[in-house]
């Protein structure tokens, strides 16, 4: 073989690493937005500095959008069409709890985080017991759920939101905070990032790529009859998926009662909700809708790609123009991933991760 | 062959004209419409049923092209987003200078609704990427292109050029909405092509296997275009209704959640997310039935987002109904 031919496969192995791992091309997107955004600032065209103090501090949004992504990953994974749209209806309902076993009864804080979490376990059962055991699909179920938790939160404490002292104190969970040891070489970063999503990240990992149960899931949503017919426990299989997506969900409540220091009730719903940012990310990060393919990683990098971008934008415009540019670029994101999954997978037959 | 066999054949090959859903769903209206008159007198009044049924008019008309999105396997969650752009759009030109007339800004609503159907349309058909990514992206695009066209806050001082569409007294014929008599008319016409002609079949064809539909013959993609663009289309109608029915304001959240809305209708109709199956007719009843409960629990002094629960028990009762039906049919 001669050098230039081999150059040229080689060049389109780039390519077709580029095309087929998704986690590739993230870090990818990813540098080139970091690094559009560094020289933009360099020109003086943003309103304020885009470095990583605030990069960093941009992270606090990360959050709950990593957290739920993975949430609707576990969800999506699990196949015959799995999809969360109550997500947020869980967060705005939890959140509600939360706040009353905090702020109104007084329950010590880890106490009310379990009671929060668990009581979206139990939302996330409901999902799964009408999807896995009787046999709804999952985006009329999540879908009816969606308005019954939605209505419930707003119900439940008669339309007001819940501010009490101790609730208003947990602000100080969202703060940025000095790491230890090398702290002062490195930006401050969101408290919540070590609290809540790497607990979250690596649990999930361990979750997928340890456990049997993880082993499982990806069969199931590879291929359901299959996986029955090797004995696999389906129906528990895809309902503890919803199950788990209801507890990261009940988490994403304390996170947002404690970011906007107050249990609204319609937090996880106002605008556009959180179930559309979650799903988007999830997708982006690689998750096949389809189910049985996606990866923790690609979940966290897609996470990482929106909020340093939405940062970005926020700057590079005055006044509310910048959050209309979000949905832009969101929605623009979007449509191209999926139509670059749609072209991967008629020419290499599909993504690896 | 007899005219007795003839027949048979037929009643076979023709779906029958009612559904079971759609009984049981004019029993229930009629059920809730008489317990909501027994404890409200002012609700089986002439004053609340007409905005009750003006309100059923925008779901349930974008519901007939949902109804056939569902049918071909697809989804459109970006309704909403589309309403907003065809809506402010719209309000513009009616505020504008001259301000256009009533047929113009049909015509305009329309034409841009269309056109964002078309953008679906191509991207689903052509992509061959699942509908439902699609749409959440292109529904994005859509909230980012009408907030633009915003600008900054509300949109005021809309004439009432489409008062042809309202609540008002300009807005009825021998006590009946306009807005709602043209969504009547509009379903029973796709109830007819649906079930009637070739091409209507072609979209039960494509839910039920797109593979076979296509060797079978169907041009599938135009007719997943055709879905799409139907959208659009009846969105753009469906924004003139939202207008008229506002005040001569217009505000940055219309359109909001009417996707959920819309899809909540058709699932309740009986139609089959799943594709293949579904009805036109039951789109409407369940868009009344949703409208009702929210309606009724406005009249009796409840707190309106209750409503919201009423609706996801409907979906679960609705859909599970149905599960249940085609369980009892396999197992037979």
């Amino acid at each position: 073989m001669t050098a230039p031919t081999m150059k040229k496969t080689e060049r389109t192995d780039y390519l077709r690493i580029l095309l087929t791992q998704r986690i590739a091309l993230l870090a990818l997107l990813i540098v080139v937005v970091v690094v559009t955004f560094f020289i933009n600032d360099a020109g003086g065209y943003l309103t304020a500095p885009y470095d990583f103090d605030y990069m960093s501090a941009s992270l606090i949004s990360a959050v709950p959008l990593a957290m739920l992504g993975l949430a609707e990953m576990l969800v999506i994974l699990s196949g015959r069409g799995g999809i969360d749209l109550s997500v947020g209806a869980m967060v705005s309902l939890a959140g509600m709890v939360f706040g009353f076993a905090y702020g109104e009864w007084g329950w010590p804080l880890w106490l009310a985080i379990l009671a929060t979490a668990g009581f979206g376990a139990f939302l996330g059962a409901i999902n799964g017991f009408l999807v896995s055991w009787i046999g709804f699909p999952a985006l009329i179920a999540t879908l009816a759920t969606f308005y019954a938790y939605k209505s419930l939160a707003i119900v439940v404490n008669d339309q007001q939101p819940i501010s009490t002292k101790p609730i208003q104190e947990l602000f100080s969970l969202s703060k940025s905070v000095e790491l230890p040891l090398f702290g002062e070489y490195v930006p401050n970063v969101p408290l919540g990032i070590f609290t809540f999503l790497l607990p979250t990240v690596v649990a999930v990992w361990l979750l997928l790529a340890r456990t049997a149960y993880g082993r499982r899931l990806y069969a199931i949503g590879t291929n359901d009859v299959a996986a029955r017919w090797a004995g696999l426990p389906v129906r528990d299989t895809r309902f503890k998926a919803y199950v788990y997506a209801g507890l990261i969900s009940g988490l994403v409540a304390v996170v947002t009662v404690g970011q906007f220091a107050s249990a609204r009730p319609d937090a996880g719903v106002s605008g556009n909700g959180m179930a559309l940012p979650a799903i988007t990310i999830a997708v982006l990060g690689g998750v096949a809708i389809t189910g049985g393919i996606g990866r923790v990683a690609g979940v966290v990098l897609a996470t990482l790609l929106i909020v340093w971008l939405n940062a970005g934008i926020l700057l590079a415009f005055v006044g509310n123009e910048g959050s209309q540019y979000q949905l832009l670029a969101l929605g623009a994101v979007l449509v191209f991933a999926a139509l670059l999954n749609g072209l991967t997978n008629r020419r290499y037959g599909g993504t690896t991760s | 062959m007899t005219a007795v066999a003839e027949a048979k054949i037929k009643r076979r090959v023709l779906p029958s004209p009612v559904t079971g859903q759609e009984i049981v769903l004019v029993g229930v209206i009629v059920v809730l419409w008489a317990a909501l008159a027994v404890s409200t007198p002012a609700f089986l009044t002439a004053g609340s049923i007409q905005p009750l049924l003006v309100a059923t008019a925008p779901v349930a008309l974008v519901g007939v092209a949902m109804t056939i999105v569902i049918i071909t396997g697809g989804i459109d969650v970006s309704v909403g987003g589309a309403i907003m752009v065809c809506s402010v759009l719209t309000a513009k030109a009616l505020v504008g200078t001259d301000g256009v007339s009533l047929g113009v800004a049909v015509l305009l609503s329309i034409a841009a609704g269309g056109l964002l159907g078309l953008v679906n349309g191509v991207l689903i058909a052509y992509g061959r990427v699942h509908a439902i990514i699609i749409t959440f992206g292109t529904a994005n695009l859509f909230m980012f292109l009408g907030l633009r066209i915003f600008g900054s806050g509300t949109v005021n001082g809309i004439p009432a050029t489409l008062a042809f569409f309202g609540r008002g007294p300009d807005g009825r014929t021998l006590g009946i909405p306009h807005a709602f008599l043209i969504t009547l008319v509009i379903t029973a016409v796709a109830w007819w092509y649906l079930r009637h002609t070739a091409g209507g079949r072609h979209f039960f064809a494509i839910g039920g296997d797109a593979q076979a539909a296509r060797l079978a013959g169907v041009r599938v993609q135009r007719r997943v275009l055709l879905a799409y663009v139907l959208t659009g289309v009846l969105v753009g109608l469906a924004s003139c209704f939202v207008i008229a029915q506002g005040t001569s304001t217009l505000d940055q959240s219309v359109g909001s959640g009417k996707e959920l809305a819309v899809i909540a209708a058709v699932v309740i109709g009986g139609t089959s997310i799943m594709g293949g199956r579904g009805s036109v007719l039951g789109t409407l009843l369940g868009a009344l039935l949703v409208q009702s409960v929210a309606s009724g629990v406005t009249q009796l002094g409840w707190r309106s987002q209750l409503s919201d629960l009423f609706v996801g028990i409907f979906i679960i009762v609705a859909v599970g109904a149905d599960l249940l039906r085609a369980r009892a049919r396999r197992s037979r």
